[in-house]
């Protein structure tokens, strides 16, 4: 799991081109969007693309299931490990 | 039609400053292409990560050229091929069929920049976003030109923007053509500093070389020229004005 997750957080940088910030400056458990790493719905549609092509795992772009799983680092790297 | 033009600012390789332009129109400073681009710190990174190269030199003109008047002026938008880089990888994803990038498709529309200029500088006036073959940055003088004249404004922000083609298409179009970006602010016409600019639809098919229409317009405006004739497929232009 951890290794996912740091990996999950290079994937996220790379894919939305974070300048400036590193693996360890993204939280476990904080929320991605908005309040805490200040991400934006075009992230959402990015990084769902990223984790299709990565992990082969398709994640709903309108229900509210998918919000859980974008929540966090966290939660998203449990729905990985659930659906891949 | 007869205007005025203030804060002319353009980047093309290395000569980016109006000395460099005066330098340049008189033949003193030789253009190189360079790789740099401008850096932009006052966009916040969040914003910034997502402009292209094509995205950063249309800013870099336009704030340069607006400095205090950014958020409320409004705005004629022009380029050729648009952000052909971008466009030209979705694109390539399609026929390889790969998943496209939502941000990039979301940006690859020939007004991106100016919708992103817009968020930055929470400028809600009129902007539109022309493209006009090689007569693109002529053509947004006249549109600015037409607006400035119709709606009673005071000035109107006029910018272009355009890199040289991707490889691919590069056959298609002339070996003149630069990556450059220009904005300049078009005003009321003073008789002392105004321009004119007349243009009829070309008569002659000539098979002479035809030019960069945006540098020649830098080299009348920066250089010393009462008057300057652009040659185009379709048109011919004249622009003129007084000198002292």
């Amino acid at each position: 799991m951890n290794e996912l997750i740091t990996e999950v957080k290079q994937l996220i940088i790379e894919t939305l081109e974070l300048e400036d910030i590193e693996p360890a400056d993204i939280s476990d458990e904080e929320p991605l969007f908005i309040d805490g790493l200040g991400l934006d719905s075009i992230d959402a549609l990015e990084l769902g693309v990223a984790i299709k092509k990565a992990y082969n795992v398709k994640i709903d772009g309108d229900s509210e299931d998918s919000k859980k799983h974008f929540y966090s680092v966290k939660s998203l790297c449990q729905f990985i490990e659930q659906n891949k | 039609m007869k205007f005025g033009i203030e804060k002319c600012v353009a980047w093309y390789g290395n000569i980016r400053t109006t000395e460099d332009w005066q330098l340049w129109a008189k033949g003193d400073l030789n253009y190189s292409p360079e790789d740099d681009l401008p850096p932009l710190k006052q966009i916040p990174a969040m914003q910034r990560r997502r402009l292209s190269p094509f995205a950063k030199l249309s800013l870099h003109c336009i704030l340069e050229s607006l400095g205090d008047n950014a958020s409320n002026i409004p705005c004629v938008f022009s380029s050729r091929h648009g952000d052909l880089h971008k466009t030209a990888k979705l694109i390539e994803d399609v026929a390889t069929k790969n998943d496209l990038s939502p941000t990039h498709f979301g940006l690859s529309v020939h007004n991106a920049v100016a919708g992103l200029y817009s968020i930055f500088a929470n400028n809600k006036q009129p902007m539109t976003a022309i493209s006009a073959g090689e007569d693109s940055l002529m053509m947004a003088i006249v549109d600015a030109y037409a607006k400035l004249e119709s709606q009673y404004l005071d000035k109107i922000l006029v910018v272009y923007t355009d890199q040289i083609v991707p490889e691919q298409y590069s056959q298609y179009v002339s070996n003149e053509e630069q990556t450059l970006s220009v904005a300049f602010i078009l005003t009321k016409y003073q008789p002392d500093t105004g321009i004119q600019l007349t243009f009829e639809k070309q008569t002659e098919h000539s098979d002479e070389k035809l030019t960069f229409q945006p540098l020649d317009f830098l080299r009348f405006f920066h250089g010393e020229y009462k008057e300057f004739d652009i040659q185009s497929k379709r048109y011919q232009w004249r622009i003129s004005r007084r000198l002292f």
